[in-house]
């Protein structure tokens, strides 16, 4: 692909239905889905669409092209290079094809959500359809095996803990790169039975190919980003007649507006429950706010004096301040953070004595590469545990309330709660 | 035109095992686990399950009167091992301690279910061999042999004994070695495959299930094996590093004489370990090429070229384009999904009473703070919430697409990064195998707690309007109650006592909290007061079976 790019003027010549094919193998590919080539064009051309209006592509024509694939290889080509540009299309995707042989995990704590898969949840319970009525024992076993399931899980994780130690104490000092220090499993293997791994290396060369090329296209830019502004001014020019005719018949379909949109109907739901909470938390804090203010008053009224004596406004100036930074700590938290790591990282084992030997002098010239301590990640995750279980307990107690009151109507039985 | 996909991250799970052993042993086919029915969705506790069941039971039946017979006879008769004093002593209080549960015990449904209960009970056969064999070695290393992948430890797979090769079977022997250490029953262990997380499963499952639908008889050998296993498993899983290692001194005393002394393992030439020279070329070639991406900078007249067009593109967008990109939307949400927490918990720290006037001035300025933080963020999710509505009337997809119109696309994740930062893989640290370890268990408690919060919101909608409809038959309400308040109130651990109040007199509340004193003397609420707070006054120790064992399964994890 990327000798095709350095080859750009040929794109024009690319037929409209390859270039879709090929915004979709590579949008897949960013998203991390299955390239499924069998999926039909219309499906993949859908695809494609949507992709580009999620990441807020706005140019109607695109959208208007058919659906067959027909036409509009232009279009495709400004898109393309919208998408060049807007999420970084080339280097994700030689970030998600990258040839890991380091032992990876992720730290990120972002709870994906559970796949939106009807089929899948009436498969679980066949024989209750909704006229029987459910056992609650059966629901009760559920629970078990899910706990069971996560011990199990719990053990192995260990267990795959220790062995990576092992590996990494024993292979350190091993590595060519200095900063890694050691082996990952992969690699040791690689070391102990290098004839299973005649693909890793083929990997790891065509890997290295792209990446040059991909430093040659980078080297061109400019060139390139020239001709795109050419194509543009050639696509207005031609564009202005053509629009008039579209564009009407555009308006019908966009008006089935309200039977779609599950996308929407999810996030508005999410944002709505978001505004609700706030709700709640405001009209607390509109409430304890006045009350406070009138108490606060109150009392000021009997210190007029004190008020007007040089030290309390300069304690009065200093709480400000304090209560500014504080405030603003709050709201970096509310803000987006940038730092939040997503995606895998490779698990590094530095002791704390050896840090001094491994060879840091020789990467003082370079930019150092992202590291992250298992200290913080323990403490944010410990953080985000703590919350999550003052959530779960508040959920259970507010069930015990309810079913408190339940039990007020159950004749002749007192529940005592453990 | 597609990019290959090299993802080597996969590897198969007994590979770290096999890289601490020999590395001149070519007989790595027998490590692959067979995983023949670790990954079925089972929808119900099947017929077959309630065999096993009942040979478990059977089994245990046995087992107690084996343990028996055993402890009467005189410890030389089994040859003088070395763990045996520990297995002596576990024994008898496990024994005092079944004593009593059966005592105690009540029915347990006969649906309960207990899991990867083995249909062998012809492992049994060899109750000698599941004694503590080898002195246990504290040499760290030496021959830590290939042993079978725990996922079978999960696995509901009967093993063929006898069939394997050598090493399979030490191995095997090895694994029951240890849990004949865990588990100081061996019938128990033959009949249940051996797993220390099977006991845990076990008592999990009891804790939960007994729920009393008035089958008094059947359960009751059942909850006595699942107390031991589950100590059992506690132990086991507590020192799951110690007995694995002692695993492996066992494991390696069998098959020493079977092999070569010669130590060939990864913890002598770990260090000088190095790669093959063409994989090292390859290697270096690389990592200069990601190292010369990474540092790119472009030009400015291409930076500036592309802004240009960047521009000019978007001024043929459609006219009034949303403020928000439906990816933006989505982040800033997520984002945002903290804040009503966040300002919560810092609501509830000024709640309290200040003692001096400066920390009452400070307490509310912060409280207007806040308030003027939720008052933002309010107005930021309504512009969201615009935002999001304009881009539904865009979204091309809106044209019936199979029903579902949810965007295939998912958005990438890890895009945060920005389009450089994801050249390089970030490198996680850790100082230590505790480090290590706590990371895992963290990660893992989390994803959990995520999963249970979904499923206590779940629960609360669907079986909270069946109590409140009160369309139930009088005695069937009671254990419907109990059963929903453990699952809903409880976490399915822990579950209430309801004594009728018919049962109860009005004598008072008697010194001694026994609990059989509480369901006679205690004094019966007037109705409309509020039963809550009797309850919360009420000994907290009023779980009456399911005490320890419930903080026994809390402290696993």
């Amino acid at each position: 692909m990327f000798c095709m790019l350095t080859l750009f003027p040929r794109f024009a010549l690319l037929q409209s239905l390859q270039f879709w094919r090929l915004l979709y193998s590579l949008l897949k590919q960013v998203h991390g889905g299955q390239c499924t080539e069998s999926d039909a064009t219309d499906t993949q051309i859908r695809f494609v669409k949507s992709a580009l209006w999620y990441h807020g592509y706005g140019r109607p024509e695109l959208y208007w092209l058919p659906s067959d694939g027909s036409a509009g290889s232009r279009e495709l080509l400004l898109a393309f290079s919208w998408l060049l540009h807007r999420i970084g299309l080339l280097e994700q995707l030689l970030a998600r094809n990258r040839v890991r042989t380091g032992d990876e995990t992720s730290v990120c704590t972002c709870e994906d959500d559970l796949p939106n898969s009807q089929k899948g949840r009436t498969e679980i319970a066949p024989e209750y359809s909704l006229e029987d009525k459910v056992d609650v024992r059966y629901l009760q076993w559920l629970n078990g095996r899910l706990r069971f399931q996560w011990r199990s899980l719990h053990a192995l994780h260990q267990e795959q803990c220790k062995l990576l130690h092992k590996i990494h104490l024993f292979t350190s000092g091993s590595h060519m790169d200095k900063i890694l220090g050691h082996f990952s499993v992969t690699e040791t293997d690689l070391i102990r039975r290098p004839e299973n791994y005649k693909q890793l290396l083929q990997f790891l060369e065509s890997e290295t190919i792209q990446l040059e090329a991909f430093l040659e296209w980078k080297q061109l830019e400019q060139v390139y980003w020239r001709w795109m502004e050419t194509v543009l001014d050639n696509m207005s020019e031609e564009g202005s007649m053509c629009k008039s005719q579209d564009a009407h018949t555009k308006k019908s379909t966009l008006s089935k507006v309200d039977s779609c949109c599950h996308w929407a109907g999810s996030l508005t739901g999410k944002i709505d429950r978001l505004s609700r909470d706030l709700m709640t938390v405001h009209d607390q804090l509109q409430e304890l706010v006045t009350h406070r203010k009138s108490a606060w008053y109150e009392k000021m009224k009997t210190r007029e004096e004190e008020l007007q004596k040089e030290e309390f406004c300069a304690a009065a100036r200093k709480i400000q301040e304090a209560v500014q930074l504080k405030l603003l700590d709050l709201t970096y938290r509310c803000a987006p953070r940038k730092k939040k790591m997503h995606g895998s990282c490779r698990l590094v084992f530095r002791s704390k004595h050896s840090a001094s030997k491994t060879g840091f002098g020789r990467s003082v010239s370079k930019e150092p590469i992202s590291t992250v301590s298992a200290t913080e990640v323990i403490r944010e995750l410990q953080m985000r545990k703590a919350s999550l279980e003052r959530e779960l307990k508040q959920l259970q107690e507010e069930c015990r309330q309810r079913m408190d009151e339940v039990a007020q109507g159950l004749d002749g039985v007192i529940c005592i709660s453990p | 035109m597609v990019l290959p996909k090299a993802n080597h991250t996969y590897q198969p799970v007994y590979l770290p095992w096999a890289l601490l052993g020999r590395w001149d042993t070519e007989d790595e086919e027998q490590l692959k686990p067979d995983r023949s029915s670790s990954n079925e969705q089972e929808s119900r506790p099947s017929p077959k399950e309630l065999e096993e069941l009942e040979l478990l039971n059977r089994a245990l039946e046995k087992a107690l009167k084996v343990r028996k017979s055993i402890l009467k006879t005189p410890p030389e008769a089994r040859g003088g091992r070395e763990g045996e004093k520990a297995a002596n002593e576990g024994p008898a209080p496990k024994n005092a301690q079944v004593q009593q549960v059966l005592v105690s015990s009540e029915g347990v449904p006969v649906t309960t279910k207990v899991r990867a209960v083995s249909k062998k009970p012809t492992s049994s056969k060899k109750p000698s061999s599941y004694l503590l064999t080898a002195p246990y070695r504290t040499d760290p290393d030496v021959k830590k042999t290939h042993r079978k992948a725990p996922a079978r430890c999960v696995s509901q797979a009967p093993r063929t004994a006898g069939k394997s090769p050598s090493k399979a079977a030490a191995s095997k022997q090895a694994r029951n070695h240890r849990l004949a250490i865990s588990a100081s029953n061996q019938e128990v262990c033959g009949a249940a495959e051996s797993q220390k997380t099977t006991g845990l499963s076990k008592c999990a499952l009891l804790e939960q299930q007994s729920v009393s639908i008035g089958d008094s008889a059947r359960g009751k050998n059942l909850i006595a094996a699942g107390r031991q296993l589950f100590d059992a498993g506690k132990e086991g899983c507590g020192s799951l590093g110690e007995s694995s290692r002692r695993e492996d001194h066992t494991t390696e005393d069998a098959l020493g004489r079977n092999n070569s002394p010669q130590t060939d393992t990864l913890q002598e030439k770990g260090s000088q370990l190095k790669f093959p020279l063409l994989y090292r070329k390859a290697y270096s070639r690389n990592s200069r090429a990601w190292e010369n991406c990474r540092l790119y900078q472009s030009s400015a007249d291409a930076a500036a070229a592309r802004n240009r067009f960047i521009e000019r593109i978007q001024t043929t967008f459609c006219s009034p384009m949303p403020a928000f990109s439906p990816a933006e939307i989505e982040e800033e949400v997520k984002v945002m999904q903290d804040v009503p927490l966040l300002l919560r918990q810092c609501v509830e720290a000024e709640r309290a009473d200040h003692p001096t006037l400066q920390r009452e001035y400070e307490s509310l300025l912060t409280l207007e703070g806040l308030q003027t933080i939720a008052s933002q963020c309010l107005h930021k999710l309504q512009l969201l919430r615009e935002a999001a509505e304009s881009q539904m009337r865009l979204c091309p997809d809106c044209t019936g697409y199979a029903g579902s119109c949810r965007p295939d696309y998912v958005p990438p994740r890890g895009q945060g990064c920005g389009s450089t930062g994801v050249l390089a893989v970030p490198l996680l640290c850790y100082s230590s195998l505790q480090e290590l370890r706590d990371l895992f268990a963290l990660k893992l408690q989390v994803s959990m707690l995520n999963q249970e919060i979904a499923i206590q919101k779940v629960m609360m909608a669907e079986l909270l309007p069946v109590l409140e409809s009160r369309l139930h038959p009088e005695a069937s309400a009671i254990q419907l109650y109990r059963a929903i308040y453990t699952q809903l109130c409880e976490g399915g651990k822990r579950f209430p006592v309801l004594p009728f109040r018919n049962e109860l007199d009005s004598s008072g509340v008697p010194d001694t909290w026994t609990p059989g004193a509480l369901f006679r003397c205690w004094r019966a609420p007037q109705p409309g007061s509020d039963p809550s707070s009797p309850a919360a006054s009420l000994l907290r120790g009023g779980e009456r079976r399911s005490g320890p064992a419930a903080q026994s399964t809390t402290k696993t994890l």
